[in-house]
């Protein structure tokens, strides 16, 4: 294993290992293409690919009405298990 | 190697790719290498009407990039499992970074 | 008519262009107009457009074209020449051994032929003819890649430099059948037709010797006297003198710088059986390009023969002297010229097979073999098995995911799995996950089933049993009012203790979640260690006790770094605010997952520790804490009850384990830790809570039934029981989840016939009256329930009826 160091846990080092603190919990991921996923994380690597589960997908659609107002709508979609390619990736959260 | 690794058990599955144009096809897993690119057999075009382009296609090659999301049945994963996975290729990755 | 209206005959069909060379159509686009003109007169005329650029085209050179193209097809066995990399390759070698040999014979002639001023026609004639394979002509092109049969581990019987070989033959090779072409230019009329040719060779060898009769057998063109042994004669110094001359022709032939007679050429690619590699590599073969020959040749005819020893590697492997004149054979002893003969008939046998196997010879270029090479050995490589990779503990370490699952769920798979013996027997959570909870609900239950029926064989009270009528039951009932007892609740001062979940903060959360991933790091470092666990060793073995040693060294190690991180020795901290770091750890799911793993890699003390911590801190268990009935609801909320769901399967069946093995003090000592440290009537209104406690006191009964407990802790145990009994009985009924149609009660029945076991009859009866309205009522809502799920219901709550020595079925 890696932590060869006797610290007793992993250290927080790099971005990454602050996603590894959220495996098997919830998560609040930001997608491009306005879109939002949460759901529990249960792999990543380092390209950002993901495996959820229980999730939620949520993408905010701008609409013009007839009063050319923006409105913007969602949609959502519940998803048993998702796996999310890396480079649609823009955020990942901790969702307490 | 972690996903590419975990793709290889959802071969034969049925799956649901997304890809970044929207469009989304189901079908059944017959191959997946290092690059996420995968292979559908039986495929099934969801909301044909917008793609009737699409219509005539049984079975396609997709590029990894172009995919957004795979939805995958949720019986054929071992998150347990995958969870180790997960934690041993980020030690892995911390190793070779050392 | 085409589509685009081109002319769509092949030209070779065409009137009047069969010889003509590409070029010479005056007009080539002639056709076009003709044909649109046919068509559509309306569009534009192509010869309105055209610029007649066409028409200026440079025609003089066209004199070659036939030479280039082969269009004139004037001579065919001309036309066979330029097969280059066919059967002219395969007996360039030969021919070059014939040189070499011939010039030794006749020094005068050989004289004659270094002379560098090579033939006036044969530059530009090689220029000119360009075969498109010149390239291959540089040495450096061509990659050392030649497959050998050393590539595949099969010995080579012949050590000579194959791979050098062909780039210089190939140099050779179009070479050469121009200079026969030329020399078949310069030579008609002088032809020495191939069976002359032929004969002349045999004759040169029967005079000299009668000939072995195998070496009769040898394929029709293979030289009679092999040209290694004429090498070996040579640096030995044996040259016979006596040597015949070769018949007139010849002499020209190899006097002159390159040109070949074409007779034996001819008769050589027409019996083409000899692959590259059956050729002899001999040093002065370049018989082809003047400019090879050069550094060769003069030297040849300087130096004594005796001491011609330009060619080295060649005497033959297995200490047989070579022979390249049948002169020798006489001066061997009988046994070397045994060894000879069977050494020729081996090599008669090997020149047949290298016949039967050359006949798909010249299909293929250079590249081509190259490119197939390439492909072969990267098969090799990887049939072999990615010798980088054969390291099992490689292999799973890329490609973990697949290879432990594929073990577990037994999906097909290429390889065997790489380890052996199960990777993580325990790993299948979700897998298993529903076998495993049935079966810990089973295994309690058939804890308190047990105690129940020892109970049953002695009962203590049997005038329950008659009295077990309606009647006196609901007399009891009369005697204790609800209502009262909810009142005279001690804890309803003190307020719900709930509530407190986001209490952690932020930080708290981050080092609980590292403590987490610390653990699994130890747990994942640990299950990769037993995977490797050395044989255990042998009596007197030194070396595998040191090995096995370090081992349990490690592991031990490892052991101890999991230990702390799980926190469990962290000091209580008594009315903290903040949980217990092992506790806020048991509050995540993965912590909760983790524990069956733990388990199974720390030793009892450490159990009894993670027990007792959990005894302790029971109503801040977030699976007790947040499992408190609200009003108003049936149930707790979903992520609670996913919660308790995990700890039931996961954290419960460890601790069981532990406990059904536990001595009796330490049960003792676990009851008396929620008595004193807990809220019992919190803990008691939780499955969870409600499940350890039925643990304890099924135990115990069973201890006691099997005689193990002595007088002195049978005594302290029931004066625990009997303050758990004071506690609880004012609280029984609430205990319950929900109403009762709200199903899953059987946890709840399950204590009280663990209670019911232990209670001396009169805290039986106060139990039968707590309780008699639920069991009523459960008993006829199973009659309104589908008949397997009713006498579910009943079945459960007979487990508690008969532990007190009733029956359901006593209440008709």
């Amino acid at each position: 294993m890696a932590d060869n160091e006797d610290t007793g846990g992993p250290s927080v080092s790099e971005p990454l290992d602050l996603v590894r603190l959220s495996l098997d919990e919830m998560v609040f991921v930001k997608l491009r293409g306005d879109r939002e996923l949460k759901g529990r994380l249960h792999a990543y690597d380092s390209h950002c690919n993901l495996v959820l589960g229980d999730v939620e997908e949520t993408i905010y659609v701008v609409e013009e009405d007839d009063n050319e107002e923006e409105t913007v709508r969602t949609i959502k979609k519940q998803e048993e298990m998702l796996f999310v390619r890396g480079d649609s990736v823009v955020l990942i959260s901790p969702q307490a | 190697m972690l996903f590419f690794s975990f793709f290889k058990t959802l071969t034969n599955q049925t799956v649901t790719i997304e890809l970044k144009n929207d469009i989304r096809i189901r079908g059944i897993l017959k191959s997946v290498d290092q690059y996420l690119n995968i292979k559908l057999d039986d495929i099934e075009v969801l909301e044909l009407a917008k793609y009737p382009h699409l219509s005539s296609v049984k079975n396609m090659f997709i590029r990894g990039s172009v995919v957004r999301y795979v939805m995958l049945p949720r019986s054929e994963v071992d998150v347990g499992l995958l969870e180790d996975a997960t934690r041993r290729e980020a030690a892995n990755q911390a190793g070779k970074a050392r | 008519m085409s589509f685009f209206g081109f002319e769509t005959k092949l030209p070779r069909d065409r009137d009047g262009s069969g010889s003509k060379g590409f070029f010479e159509t005056s007009d080539p686009f002639a056709d076009i107009a003709r044909a649109h003109a046919l068509e559509d007169d309306d569009v534009i005329d192509f010869e309105d457009t055209y610029d007649g650029l066409g028409d200026q085209l440079p025609d003089d050179q066209d004199e070659f074209n036939d030479d280039t193209f082969g269009a004139g097809g004037a001579d065919t066995s001309v036309g066979r020449d330029f097969d280059f990399f066919g059967k002219t390759a395969q007996v360039s070698d030969v021919i070059g051994e014939e040189q070499v040999r011939y010039s030794l014979q006749n020094p005068n002639s050989a004289r004659v032929a270094p002379q560098p001023a090579a033939p006036a026609v044969q530059p530009a004639a090689s220029k000119t003819k360009r075969s498109g394979y010149e390239k291959y002509s540089d040495p450096g092109y061509i990659p050392d890649l030649q497959a050998k049969s050393s590539v595949w581990g099969v010995s080579q019987k012949k050590p000579e430099p194959v791979a050098a070989a062909p780039a210089a033959s190939t140099a050779s090779r179009k070479m050469m059948s121009l200079e026969e072409v030329e020399a078949q230019m310069r030579q008609q009329g002088h032809n020495t037709s191939t069976p002359a040719a032929e004969a002349f060779m045999r004759s040169m060898v029967d005079s000299q010797y009668p000939q072995p009769q195998h070496l009769q057998t040898l394929p029709d063109g293979f030289p009679p006297v092999p040209p290694e042994f004429l090498h070996a004669q040579i640096k030995q110094g044996h040259l016979p003198p006596g040597m015949p001359h070769p018949p007139p022709g010849m002499p020209e032939l190899y006097g002159g710088p390159g040109p070949m007679p074409p007779g034996v050429p001819l008769h050589m690619m027409q019996n083409a059986n000899l692959p590259p590699q059956s050729m002899p590599p001999a040093g002065p073969r370049h018989v082809g390009p003047p400019q090879a020959q050069r550094p060769q040749q003069p030297q040849l005819p300087h130096l004594p023969q005796q001491q011609q020893v330009p060619l080295p590697n060649r005497t033959s492997a297995n200490g047989i002297p070579v022979i390249t004149n049948p002169q020798q054979l006489r001066d061997l002893t009988e046994e070397q010229r045994n060894a000879y003969l069977v050494e020729d008939a081996k090599r008669a046998k090997r020149n047949h097979k290298i016949f039967l196997l050359s006949r798909g010879n010249g299909l293929m270029t250079p590249q081509d073999k190259n490119f197939i090479t390439r492909i072969q050995l990267q098969q090799l490589v990887a049939a072999a098995g990615n010798v980088a990779d054969s390291d099992p503990e490689a292999v799973l370490a890329e490609d973990f995911y697949y290879q432990v699952y594929s073990q577990i769920r037994g999906a097909p798979r290429q390889h065997p799995p790489p380890t052996p013996g199960p990777l993580r027997p325990d790993l299948s959570v979700s897998d298993g996950q529903q076998a495993r909870a049935d079966n810990h609900m089973q295994r309690m239950q058939q804890q308190v089933q047990r105690a129940v029926e020892a109970a049953k064989a002695k009962p203590k009270n049997k005038q329950l049993i008659i009295e077990g009528s309606l009647g006196k039951i609901s007399f009891s009932n009369a005697k204790a009012p609800k209502p009262m007892l909810n009142i005279k609740r001690p804890d309803s001062s003190e307020g719900p203790k709930p509530k407190k979940q986001s209490d952690l903060s932020l930080s708290d959360r981050k080092s609980i979640l590292t403590n987490l991933e610390g653990v699994y790091s130890s747990l994942m470092a640990m299950e990769d260690m037993e995977r490797t666990m050395p044989p255990p060793p042998e009596e007197g073995d030194a070396e595998a006790i040191q090995v096995h040693m370090e081992w349990r060294q490690k592991l031990h190690s490892l052991n101890q770094k999991l230990w702390r991180s799980l926190k469990v020795m962290e000091p209580i901290v008594p009315n903290s605010t903040t949980p217990h770091p092992f506790i806020a750890f048991l509050s995540y799911p993965k912590g909760k997952k983790a524990i069956p793993r733990i388990f199974r890699h720390i030793d009892q003390e450490q159990r009894v520790t993670i027990l007792t911590m959990i005894v302790v801190h029971l109503d801040s268990l977030d699976v007790v804490r947040l499992a408190q009935p609200v009003p108003g609801e049936a149930q707790p909320s979903l992520g609670v009850r996913e919660a308790i769901d995990l700890f039931s399967l996961a954290v419960m069946p460890c601790l069981l384990g532990y406990v059904n093995e536990a001595p009796f003090n330490i049960i003792i000592g676990l009851l008396g830790l929620v008595i004193n440290q807990t809220h019992v009537q919190t803990v008691a209104r939780t499955k969870v809570g409600l499940g350890i406690l039925t643990m304890l006191l099924s135990r115990a009964e069973i201890v006691k039934e099997a005689g193990q407990a002595s007088e002195h802790d049978w005594q302290q145990w029931v004066q625990k029981f009997n303050i758990l009994f004071d506690t609880l009985e004012l609280g029984l009924n609430d205990i319950f989840p929900g109403t009762i149609s709200s199903g899953d009660d059987m946890y709840v029945w399950q204590f009280l016939a663990a209670v019911g076991i232990g209670a001396s009859p009169e805290q039986q009866q106060r139990l039968v009256i707590a309780v008699k309205d639920r069991v009523m009522e459960t008993v006829s809502y199973s009659k309104t329930l589908p008949a397997d799920m009713g006498s579910q219901r009943l079945s459960n709550v007979n487990l508690f009826m008969r532990a007190i020595g009733l029956d359901v079925e006593l209440l008709g």
